[in-house]
């Protein structure tokens, strides 16, 4: 059993990049690390992969305008599989990487560790992993054994590779005719992105459903503006409603972020949310229902009234700071 | 209202609540002593196939695998009292279908077995969640979807049937798509597609006089009990909980001045804010 072979693979070339270190941590120097790029401009993610060190590229190019869906993205790694017969595979965990993983895994007859945290080689090559279950309160510890281990990594938890000196790898072409979409494309659209980087905020004021119009929100932004902080919201707001733009969701399914300071303003604090800011070293919640669980997760529980107690805490701060 | 009635099937999984699980005393999950419920998403994906059974007529049926502990019938009578035609309840005692991998195969084959028993030759539209609850793994749908070998959309924001296709809208982290399906597909849906129904007092009692079936995981079709020895597996080790160190302070006042102005000073000692 070949243990130094990882195929690493994500639609995302900022993702790809990431699974390059991994791979590489994963490996070590001795073995390889080959990529798989898939799409119109796959011929240029190659070549990127190899001058940031990965030791060959599999090239899957698509015409010019297509946008190949999770399904020939899957039949073009299979015969990545095929050609390279890898130890392990790495997929970004994005909303397609989710989607591409199981398919692959089901195509392959083999499981797959969703959204990992962490992973470490063992003695046996069997692959440990660390993922979150039960809406990430609990951690899972699990163990992948026998080939190939198929694993998908979120967004930003490894740095991105660095170009070498010494780049030697070569790419190969895949040879897969795609047949013709079961799923077509009719149109797409870029989703509205905030230029903030949550993930660097220092305070961040967080709004939830208990906000009841998109308006109130400049109540939670004149706060945001008032502490040198910025607004982000749960799950519902991010989703539900689009009054936030998605990047701002702090939760499972979006960012994680360990501010000095975080206030839960009118948020439940499903576990989904709590996730995303159990690494905040101080806890607010603005809830006016006692028994709601984000109390349980805060440092200081206001029960009270949001669109009272915001106001009046901004009054308060800015009297403080103006004498 | 366009074409002919539909039949949906969605896939739903019962799970421990996970806004109600406390750990125990070593920090494991106690989940003996949670209430279940119906995934989260899985209550969206009902509701989504309830909404396009509403706009093109049609039927919608349940599944559920059930592992482990059974949930109790009022959990299970709720997927009814939503909108369910009928709910079919596949009993893994021994263990034969658990992970995604085996889940699916064995989703499969109890639709196929669903398609014979209620006399219909294909579903049209296949719905699950877009991850469960408790182990968010995003599999099972789409791994359904390559056991069946029919196209899937996950993470649909919008559904519609024209012309015999299935329209959905899918958001993914930089885009929204509008994508186009031929039938039978499989869609995942999340909380973002709708506000799930919660059923009135006479829909919860009515739901007791609809069927609930049990398929024997024997008699799945294509699904073979036996899994062979050598297969590749994911083992868990260990599940635990971080204790949580929050304070847990409870910032007291007769009004909300009060309020604001105790927790402006606690901040302010902690250095958190200017004061």
């Amino acid at each position: 059993m070949d243990n130094q072979q990882i195929l690493v693979f994500s639609e995302s070339s900022d993702a790809l990049v990431e699974l390059l270190t991994a791979g590489r941590s994963l490996c070590g120097p001795e073995g390889r690390v080959t990529a798989v790029a898939i799409g119109p401009t796959a011929a240029a993610i190659a070549q990127d992969c190899l001058a940031r060190g990965a030791d060959e590229a599999l090239v899957l190019q698509t015409p010019e305008g297509s946008r190949p869906g999770p399904e020939e993205l899957v039949l073009g790694l299979l015969e990545a599989v095929s050609v390279a017969s890898p130890a392990t595979i790495l997929v970004g965990a994005t909303r397609t990487g989710a989607d591409v993983m199981a398919r692959l895994a089901q195509a392959l007859g083999v499981p797959c560790a969703s959204s990992c945290m962490a992973l470490r080689r063992d003695e046996e090559g069997n692959l440990e992993i660390e993922r979150r279950v039960y809406g990430g309160r609990f951690t899972a510890k699990q163990v992948l054994k026998g080939n190939p281990q198929v694993v998908s990594i979120p967004p930003s938890r490894f740095p991105k590779a660095e170009p070498v000196k010494d780049a030697a790898g070569s790419s190969k072409v895949l040879e897969v005719t795609l047949p013709a979409p079961r799923v077509r494309v009719q149109a797409t659209s870029p989703r509205v992105r905030s230029s903030v980087d949550m993930t660097k905020a220092e305070i961040i004021i967080a709004a939830g459903r208990g906000i009841k119009k998109v308006e109130d929100l400049s109540m939670l932004e004149e706060l945001a503006a008032a502490l040198g902080g910025v607004l982000a919201g749960s799950r519902p707001l991010t989703g539900d409603v689009d009054w936030l733009p998605t990047d701002r969701r702090i939760g499972l399914s979006g960012q994680t972020v360990k501010p000095n300071l975080y206030m839960a303003c009118g948020i439940s604090g499903q576990i989904e949310h709590i996730v995303g800011m159990k690494g905040a070293r101080t806890v607010v919640a603005i809830n006016n229902d006692p028994k709601a669980p984000i109390h349980v997760e805060s440092d200081y529980s206001v029960i009270g009234n949001l669109y009272e107690i915001v106001p009046a805490f901004l009054k308060a701060f800015e009297k403080a700071n103006r004498s | 209202m366009t074409g002919s009635p539909l039949n949906i099937l969605v896939c739903l999984k019962f799970i421990p609540d996970p806004n109600q699980l406390q750990a125990d005393a070593e920090g494991h999950p106690d989940l003996a002593r949670a209430p279940f419920r119906i995934s989260t998403f899985d209550e969206n994906a009902i509701e989504a196939g309830l909404q396009l059974a509403a706009q093109n007529g049609g039927r919608v049926f349940g599944l559920s695998v059930l592992a482990g502990a059974m949930p109790p019938r009022d959990v299970l009578l709720r997927s009814l009292a939503m909108g369910l035609e009928a709910l079919y309840l596949v009993k893994d005692e021994n263990k034969n279908a658990v992970g995604p991998y085996r889940l699916a195969l064995a989703l499969a084959g109890a639709v196929r077995a669903i398609q014979a028993a209620e006399n219909i030759s294909s579903f049209d539209v296949l719905i699950t969640g877009e991850a469960s609850a408790d182990q968010f793994n995003a599999q099972v749908g789409p791994r359904v979807a390559v056991a069946l070998d029919i196209p899937a959309i996950t993470y649909a924001t919008k559904l519609a049937i024209e012309q015999g296709k299935l329209i959905a809208h899918r958001s993914t982290e930089n885009t929204s798509e509008t994508l186009e399906a031929d039938l039978p597909a499989l869609v995942t849906v999340g909380n973002e597609i709708n506000q799930a129904r919660i059923p009135t007092v006479l829909q919860v009692m009515g739901a007791s006089k609809k069927p609930v079936k049990e398929l024997p995981i024997g008699e799945l079709p294509g699904f073979d009990l036996e899994e062979p020895k050598d297969r590749p597996c994911l083992r868990t080790l260990d599940i635990t909980a971080p204790p949580s160190s929050r304070k847990r302070i409870i910032v007291v006042g007769d009004n909300p001045e009060e309020m604001a102005a105790n927790l402006l000073s606690l901040l302010g000692a902690d250095g958190e804010v200017k004061v």
